[in-house]
């Protein structure tokens, strides 16, 4: 016979049941991520500590970027103290408007009405790394392609429909979506067959290609600018971040200590009443 | 020298209570001789609160509370105040762990039964301290004035607009404007730190003085004070200090240890314990794609969402929280562990956390049709949970709690 309990123990059973097959649902069930029509970011790691590509990426940011992008939360004499550039040589080379002092805020050179031109003010991007993510500003930049029925001529796969122009164009080139003739593969994941074990190709579109010799840099010294410029967003962005994750491992460490001789202690004492 | 000082020590004494309450409540004050990890939690609450309330006094000090400035004071903080991130996310990542940890103590109260006769009033403070902590975290978050900020703001505040009859004026009277702006930043300040922070301190001190008369619960649910000593210790007590205070500093250890783990190396907790979205300047103008609360609200945003009405939302989130008063009146048992009560007790309160889990992650997320059904389904577990209480804790057969720890 079963009891009262049984069932109780079959329905509740039956509902666990139904949430983990929620969950798994939710798993497969992925969203469309931030990067939209790109597919999923490219994955950015930011290297705080190379000093180097930080000074590439403030300098790229400086001559592209902050006539439009000011960065009003940061100060000038910091980015020249964190990137140990010497004052004078920053101020001499990348500091334009001459009355500017160590300590003012870097809030941009654009004039008021400039929302008229791109139809929205070009937001500040000192927090940019922080609400958007690096992968997200490292995917966004090298998104760009040609498509003549926008206002700059150019569009954008992460961010459909973006005012802004693609500054960069003269050092990437002319950027295009193509079509192209790709593998179809099998349901086991190898590629497709004929009869005569020839590859089955099949023409899938959404492809970003640069033209050749439309540009100044090459794809790899382009991404590696575009890296140092996403590298240099994040510092910008939280600027304590390399001091952060320097210390933290000191203060996990001394907590872990802690820990140790706490419970060396406690277990000393324990032994009091634990006979 | 030493004479003086113990004349003038004496002479205090005679006149403030310092031994005496110093024995009573922390050198000789007994507690159960064998608890389990769940029985640390309140130790270490108490630990978060204090860093909360320091960290948050330096924090006032660069801090403006105006429309204006609150944001870009926020930034002032993380770069030109030295040091001044380190408070910060001290006390953003306490704010979380203060969440999880009394999430922690509260389920080991239902685990437990911490909240049987005669500790209903420990209960009962306990959970006043949680409603004024979801208000204090509520308003501590608005501070920043990100967009986050604003527009949860504006979803919370709404929520008062519900409430038939006085529900337009409140909400106004709450917001101190027509929209959210400075005049509710400024008095949101207010509250959060002065107001909430002094009923919060005073409810501990009741939560520990209620404690203190009553006694410290034990996983077994053995009532300590039935076998006693010639001095009338109880056999299974040791006294506070040392034992119950190097017991808590080990895991205050560990708890530290988790803690500068995340503050240092993730403090955004994933975007959990500080949204993106926040680090964008609240604009009226603009709504973000998708309004989520911080995560230890996001179990009740669940349940708000699951009903369509308003003023239903309202009163199922609210009852939500109140039902955890009268828990104590809930519960039937003749014992009051887990350990010894049936199994639909041990069926009910492992839906009920699997209930709540999932409602939170999916105050996280989206709505899609599944979800919603979802968060339907979690809502009816969670108050299942309790109203049917009186009923599966009485009618079970429960096992016999043995005489000693």
């Amino acid at each position: 016979m079963i009891s009262l309990a049984n069932y109780f123990q079959i329905f509740s059973k039956g509902i666990v049941l139904f949430i983990l097959l929620f969950y798994l649902n939710e798993i497969y069930a992925a969203e469309g991520g931030p990067c939209k029509d790109y597919g999923e970011c490219d994955k950015f790691q930011y290297s705080l500590n190379d000093i180097e590509s930080l000074q590439r990426g403030a300098s790229t940011y400086i001559n592209y970027c902050y006539g439009c992008h000011s960065l009003k939360y940061s100060r000038w004499g910091r980015v020249a103290k964190d990137l140990q550039i010497p004052e004078d040589i920053f101020f001499e080379n990348l500091v334009f408007d001459k009355s500017i002092k160590p300590g003012d805020l870097m809030v941009g050179a654009m004039p008021e009405d400039s929302a008229n031109w791109f139809g929205v003010e070009p937001p500040d991007l000192t927090l940019v790394s922080r609400y958007k993510g690096d992968d997200w500003i490292y995917s966004y930049l090298r998104a760009y392609y040609e498509d003549s029925s926008k206002q700059y001529g150019v569009n954008n796969l992460v961010y459909p429909g973006t005012a802004m122009p693609n500054v960069l164009m003269s050092l990437q080139g002319n950027q295009r979506l193509v079509c192209k003739d790709v593998p179809v593969l099998a349901r086991n994941g190898g590629e497709k067959r004929d009869d005569f074990g020839n590859t089955i190709f099949k023409e899938k579109c959404g492809f970003l290609e640069v033209q050749d010799g439309t540009g100044i840099l090459s794809r790899e010294e382009f991404d590696t600018l575009i890296y140092d410029l996403t590298n240099f967003l994040v510092y910008v962005g939280e600027p304590s971040k390399a001091t952060r994750e320097r210390i933290g491992w000191y203060v996990v460490f001394y907590f872990l200590i802690f820990t140790a001789l706490s419970s060396l202690l406690y277990r000393e004492y324990h032994k009091d009443y634990n006979k | 020298m030493t004479e003086i000082a113990g004349k003038l020590f004496t002479w205090i004494n005679t006149r403030l209570p310092i031994v005496n309450t110093f024995e009573r409540h922390l050198s000789k004050h007994p507690v159960p001789s064998k608890v389990n990890f769940w029985y640390l939690f309140g130790a270490l609450a108490a630990v978060t609160l204090i860093i909360q309330v320091v960290t948050g006094i330096w924090l006032i000090m660069p801090y403006s509370n105006t429309e204006e400035q609150a944001f870009s004071s926020i930034e002032y903080i993380m770069r030109d105040v030295d040091y001044g991130w380190i408070i910060r996310y001290m006390h953003t990542t306490g704010a979380s762990l203060f969440f999880a940890v009394v999430y922690l103590h509260m389920f080991r109260g239902l685990l437990y039964g911490s909240y049987q006769k005669p500790k209903e009033l420990v209960w009962i403070f306990g959970c006043t301290i949680y409603l004024a902590m979801m208000a204090e975290g509520f308003l501590g978050y608005v501070l920043p004035y990100g967009q986050m900020s604003y527009w949860g703001a504006q979803v919370i505040i709404s929520l008062f607009g519900a409430i038939p009859y006085i529900g337009e004026s409140l909400e106004l009277w709450v917001r101190g404007d027509y929209y959210i702006s400075g005049i509710t930043v400024s008095r949101f300040f207010a509250l959060h730190v002065v107001a909430l922070p002094l009923v919060l301190i005073a409810l501990v001190f009741l939560h520990l003085v209620a404690l203190h008369e009553v006694g410290a619960g034990n996983p077994e649910g053995v009532d300590i004070e039935e076998h006693l000593d010639e001095d009338g210790v109880p056999l299974d007590s040791v006294p506070f200090f040392p034992y119950k205070v190097l017991n808590a500093l080990v895991a205050i250890g560990v708890f530290m240890t988790v803690f500068s783990i995340i503050m240092f190396f993730f403090p955004e907790g994933g975007g959990y314990f500080i949204e993106m979205a926040n680090f964008q300047e609240a604009n009226p103008l603009v709504t973000p794609d998708h309004i989520a609360p911080v995560w230890y609200y996001a179990p009740f945003y669940t349940m708000l969402r699951a009903i369509p009405d308003p003023l239903g939302g309202l009163i199922v989130m609210a009852s939500a929280v109140a039902i955890f008063f009268i828990v104590p009146w809930l519960d039937r048992s003749k014992v009051a562990s887990i350990r010894y009560k049936g199994i639909y007790s041990k069926i009910a309160i492992t839906m009920f956390g699997v209930s709540f889990l999932t409602l939170g992650y999916l105050g996280t997320v989206g709505v899609t049709e599944v979800r919603k059904t979802m968060s339907v389904i979690c809502t009816i577990i969670y108050f299942a949970y309790f109203l049917l209480m009186p009923i599966y804790t009485k009618y079970e057969t429960t096992q016999e709690v043995p005489e000693r720890l």
